[in-house]
């Protein structure tokens, strides 16, 4: 099995590098996986993150690129809620990173 | 607008030919297939419900013959190619899976 | 332009994976942007009853899953009448907004409206 070392801890992540455990989710992890992807969390990935977290919360799914634009839309207007601005953040696939960063299960929908 | 709706459980301890029979359209028709075709049982209550339905039904005679049920008078037999006929001659066919 | 489907839900929500596996297909269907609807059919209803808890039985949360479909751009959503009349379910009280409430005649109309149709 895959693991994350962060600090003291070893993290069990899946085979494609998602956390095994959605509880194992820190601030400290996620900016261990962001290292891992070659992403220096800013301020925008933050919301982006907590904002996953909240649909996550809601929705007890991970969201699909479409469904995550619309959600971001919603809560943080347009001029976050679109592709452009998404996939500057997260490398052109910001449902499967994002979700990967914010400690969620890989997404079922995107095919 | 014509949809071929296809029945292939039985209709014992079943909801899907009642409910499918509920929502059936003027131009629909109903094709039993599998252990559906056990609604032609004589005597039981899916034999008298599709015959006062008078719906068209259609039964795929292998699968009836299998089971040794007989062809009633108001259902008519068809063989796999006279399915495919069927699935093209509806807008649209509806599986109840 | 895509064509247009019309997933029929009609299994309870614990008692096999068809619930999960109707709503797997309106989500990914609206992922894609694809015309979709769904309706919830005979004890397909049951995915509707409020205050379930999905936990205490060991199974993901196809409640809260559900509240996601306006997300995923599927907001042509149906229920039968007589389904829930039949179950002890008030339509006005189903877990999920924006329902249309259909008779079996509706229902016969919307198969028709739809290019394609599925049902599980």
């Amino acid at each position: 099995m895959k693991t994350l070392t962060v600090g003291e801890r070893r993290i069990a992540l899946d085979k494609d590098g998602y956390l095994a455990d959605l509880d194992d989710w820190s601030a400290d992890v996620a900016t261990a996986l962001a290292t891992a992807e070659d992403i220096e969390l800013s301020p925008e990935h933050w919301e982006i993150l907590e904002l996953l977290r909240a649909f996550y919360d809601e929705f007890q799914l991970s969201p699909a690129t479409r469904p995550l634009i619309k959600y971001t839309a919603l809560k943080l207007g347009p001029d976050k809620g679109n592709s452009l601005h998404l996939n500057r953040l997260f490398k052109g696939t910001p449902a499967k990173l994002a979700a990967k960063l914010a400690g969620l299960p890989k997404p079922t929908n995107c095919l | 607008m014509s949809t071929l709706h296809v029945l292939s459980h039985s209709p014992f301890g079943d909801s899907r030919l009642a409910s499918c029979l509920r929502i059936l359209g003027t131009h629909d028709a109903l094709l039993l297939c599998g252990d559906a075709t056990y609604a032609l049982q004589p005597g039981t209550v899916p034999f008298d419900t599709l015959q006062a339905n008078g719906c068209k039904v259609l039964i795929l005679a292998e699968d009836a013959q299998a089971r040794a049920l007989p062809i009633p008078d108001w259902a008519e037999a068809i063989d796999y190619a006279g399915f495919v006929e069927l699935s093209i001659q509806h807008d649209k066919v509806n599986s109840w899976l | 332009m895509a064509k247009s489907l019309l997933l029929i839900s009609r299994q309870a929500p614990w008692s096999g994976p068809g619930a999960r596996e109707a709503l797997d297909i309106v989500l990914a269907g609206g992922a894609f942007d694809l015309p979709i609807g769904l309706l919830f059919l005979d004890d397909g209803v049951f995915q509707l009853a409020a205050g379930q808890h999905a936990k205490v039985v060991q199974q993901k949360d196809l409640s809260a899953n559900l509240q996601a479909l306006p997300m995923f751009g599927v907001d042509d959503l149906f229920v039968c009448a007589d389904s829930a009349a039949e179950r002890g379910l008030a339509v006005d009280a189903l877990a999920l907004d924006d329902l249309n409430v259909l008779g079996a005649a509706d229902i016969a109309a919307l198969i028709d409206r739809y290019d394609q149709v599925i049902t599980l």
